[in-house]
């Protein structure tokens, strides 16, 4: 072997231990946190004034609702679903729920309760007819996604809370500087990244995700798992919608449709993989973050919002190469 | 087999996919008017209420007058609308009214009807050979425009820091008639605003996408204290107005919007100061009055195919918060028309004179 092999074979061996020994996530942490620090600094070189306080409000208040649906779908991924594509369907159809009974004068409580149980009753309803009729979560997903909207279509045009509401006004309002509804979402990505590596339930969503053969040969049911992920998740999703319905205004049925693109963007770029079985749903706050900077980045250096899409689109296709990267890494 | 039975066996086999619906002729009205059969196509998008009462109307108009009346729709679906108008010839309609969010096909449809000599009208959208009745959105655009811009001088001596124009660009032309409406409006009011105050953003006509369009631009412009906010919709506008609220700036801002559809019930936004109605629902009186009677009476009209001279202008009509408190909603504004005198349009109804 010449001496230029045996260093690049050396150097190799190197790298891989050096990966072998981070945390889980760090590469992924460290990239994706890179960018958006690069994306500041550069908005902030470009006009100074990118450094303010309605640029943070702008950015937390866009972190909000994605990063919660994106904590929902993230674990329909972890768990070998691939992706949740109803969750559009369920922001609004829990959204217009809570909206009908604010308006009924519901005590808040109830309705909030009442939002969240929607939601979960929409991902028990897409489990059943997954793991009933063993279909493929996305064209399930897909499908009840077509179904929920168009039926809201032809209930309601247009609905919203009551702009006398307490939840409004809790959705407008700031604590610690910060958008009320930014900290739900701080803390539930928090609470569930730690708990699902560390509890049997998310350590069971995992390796079914992971390899669903071999945890049905550890005991692990498949249908309970899919059963849960799903009604968690939309669970989540129906939290999501409170914090909706809160900060929207009027909306249209099919008006989540606006977070499916950021939403998946985030979990890819967050480094959950499609595939199942792996990710850090910590990062989904970097991802999070730095997917609702760009928008706010492009406006400073004078892109129209038409541009928006592009780059998230862009964004969506690099992520989802760097998550084929990183599976063909590990099969190695 | 009656005229209505084999009609309905006719749409049963052709349009699977097409909501329709048929209104039997009246027993009352002359023989000619017995005869007479008006072809009805909705929009048929269904988070667009008042495309269904278009059609509404024009069933409660043409049953007024004896006539037979065939409605399909749309469905905001090209292909659907070209199999409608195979249906529509098929079933010998005298005259068809289309509102058709699908353009593109339009000279097919003009190439179809004009084949089996079949006068329409179309809502809005100008196609050559089609009587033309609608809004004209430009003046639609420089009322709210006027209005808003007169607010500004009220209030701030038309010392604005921004104007932000949130668009809705899928609609096309109409968004630049009236949007730039209104931009023309406001400087009609308020000449002085110097163009780099002047910004646009994509709003897509929804609350939903015009607010973090909304909270961006206005974290790009932070030190901005006197801002007006127009749109091609009221929702587009009120994603904006939102989007201050979040930001702490909601006292900063004021907007007009367009179409109406929030300026009414209980839950206006306080900085929304006012919108410009269409009274969408209620444009068959104009295509029946100027267009579609005549023909029936067998004196056809000239085609007026160009908005800029139409067949019959529907009149815009701008409206404070305030004013819009004492409009009925679209049912109450629906009875209102149907029980008024043949010829009376919502404008005539509703809207402020002063």
């Amino acid at each position: 072997m010449s001496d230029v092999a045996t260093t690049r074979t050396m150097s190799a061996g190197r790298r891989e231990l050096f990966f072998s020994n981070l945390p889980a996530g760090a590469g992924t942490a460290s990239m994706v946190g890179g960018a958006w620090i690069v994306l500041v600094i550069a908005s902030t070189l470009h006009r100074a004034d990118f450094l303010s306080y309605q640029t943070l409000l702008a950015v937390t208040f866009t972190m909000a609702i994605v990063g919660v649906l994106a904590v929902a779908q993230a674990l329909v991924g972890v768990s070998g679903a691939i992706l949740d594509l109803s969750q559009p369907t369920v922001l609004t159809l829990s959204g217009a729920v809570i909206c009908q009974l604010l308006s009924m004068n519901w005590p808040l409580p109830a309705v909030l309760f009442i939002g969240v149980v929607v939601g979960a009753l929409w991902g028990l309803t897409n489990a059943t007819i997954i793991v009933a009729g063993k279909l493929n979560p996305i064209i399930v997903t897909l499908a009840t996604n077509f179904i929920g909207t168009a039926t809201m279509f032809l209930i309601f045009q247009h609905i919203q809370a009551p702009i006398t509401s307490p939840l409004v006004a809790w959705g407008q309002g700031n604590f610690f500087g910060l958008p009320n509804i930014w900290w739900p979402m701080l803390v539930l990505v928090l609470l569930v990244g730690y708990f699902l590596p560390r509890t049997r339930y998310g350590r069971h969503a995992i390796a079914v995700g992971g390899s669903r053969f071999a945890a049905q040969a550890r005991g692990i049911s498949l249908r309970k798992t899919r059963f849960a992920i799903f009604i968690i998740a939309g669970a989540i999703s129906g939290l999501a919608s409170i914090m909706f319905v809160a900060s929207n205004g009027p909306f249209a049925p099919n008006a989540g449709t606006t977070f499916q693109l950021p939403v998946i963007a985030g979990v890819i770029l967050a480094g959950v993989s499609l595939a199942g079985g792996r990710g850090n749903l910590w990062l989904i706050l970097l991802s999070v973050g730095f997917l609702s900077t760009v928008p706010t980045s492009l406006v400073f250096f004078g892109f129209s919002s038409n541009w928006q899409a592009v780059f998230q689109g862009f964004i969506l296709v690099v992520a989802v190469s760097l998550d084929g990267w990183r599976a063909r890494r590990l099969l190695r | 087999m009656t005229l209505r039975t084999r009609r309905l066996a006719t749409i049963a086999r052709m349009a699977t996919a097409t909501s329709i619906v048929v209104v039997a002729s009246a027993t009352a009205g002359t023989a000619s008017a017995a005869s007479f059969t008006l072809g009805m196509a909705i929009g048929g998008e269904p988070s667009q209420d008042w495309q269904k009462a278009q059609g509404e109307v024009a069933a409660a108009l043409a049953k007024q007058r004896g006539w037979n009346y065939v409605e399909l729709s749309n469905n905001a679906d090209p292909a659907v609308t070209t199999k409608n108008a195979d249906i529509f010839i098929q079933d010998k309609v005298n005259a068809v009214i289309e509102f058709n969010g699908s353009p593109a096909v339009n000279p097919v449809l003009a190439a179809k009807f004009a084949a089996a000599k079949i006068p329409e009208v179309t809502y809005d959208i100008a196609q050559p050979g089609f009587y033309f009745v609608g809004i004209d959105n430009q003046a639609a655009g420089l009322a709210g425009g006027e209005a808003l811009g007169n607010i500004a001088k009220t209030k701030w001596n038309c010392d604005v820091d921004l104007v932000i124009s949130s668009e809705g660009q899928g609609a096309g032309i109409v968004n630049t008639w009236r949007t730039g409406g209104m931009r023309d409006g406001i400087k009609k009011v308020c000449p002085d605003i110097p163009a780099e105050k002047w910004v646009s953003m994509e709003g897509g006509g929804q609350v939903a996408v015009a607010l973090p369009a909304g909270r961006d631009v206005l974290a790009a412009h932070p030190d901005a204290k006197k801002i007006l906010v127009v749109g091609i919709n009221d929702s587009s506008v009120l994603g904006v107005l939102q989007a201050a609220e979040q930001l702490g700036r909601a006292d900063s801002i004021i907007g007009w919007g367009q179409d109406g559809s929030f300026i009414t019930g209980p839950n206006v936004d306080p900085h929304l100061a006012g919108s410009v109605f269409y009274f969408l629902e209620g444009y068959a009186v104009y295509a029946l009055r100027d267009v579609i009677d005549p023909i029936a009476a067998g004196n056809p009209p000239p085609v007026k195919d160009n908005p800029g001279d139409p067949a019959s202008k529907v009149q815009p009509c701008p409206v404070s918060a305030a004013q819009a408190a004492k409009i009925p909603d679209m049912a109450g504004r629906v009875k209102a028309l149907l029980a008024a005198p043949a010829g009376t349009t919502e404008y005539d109804l509703f809207c402020p004179k002063s």
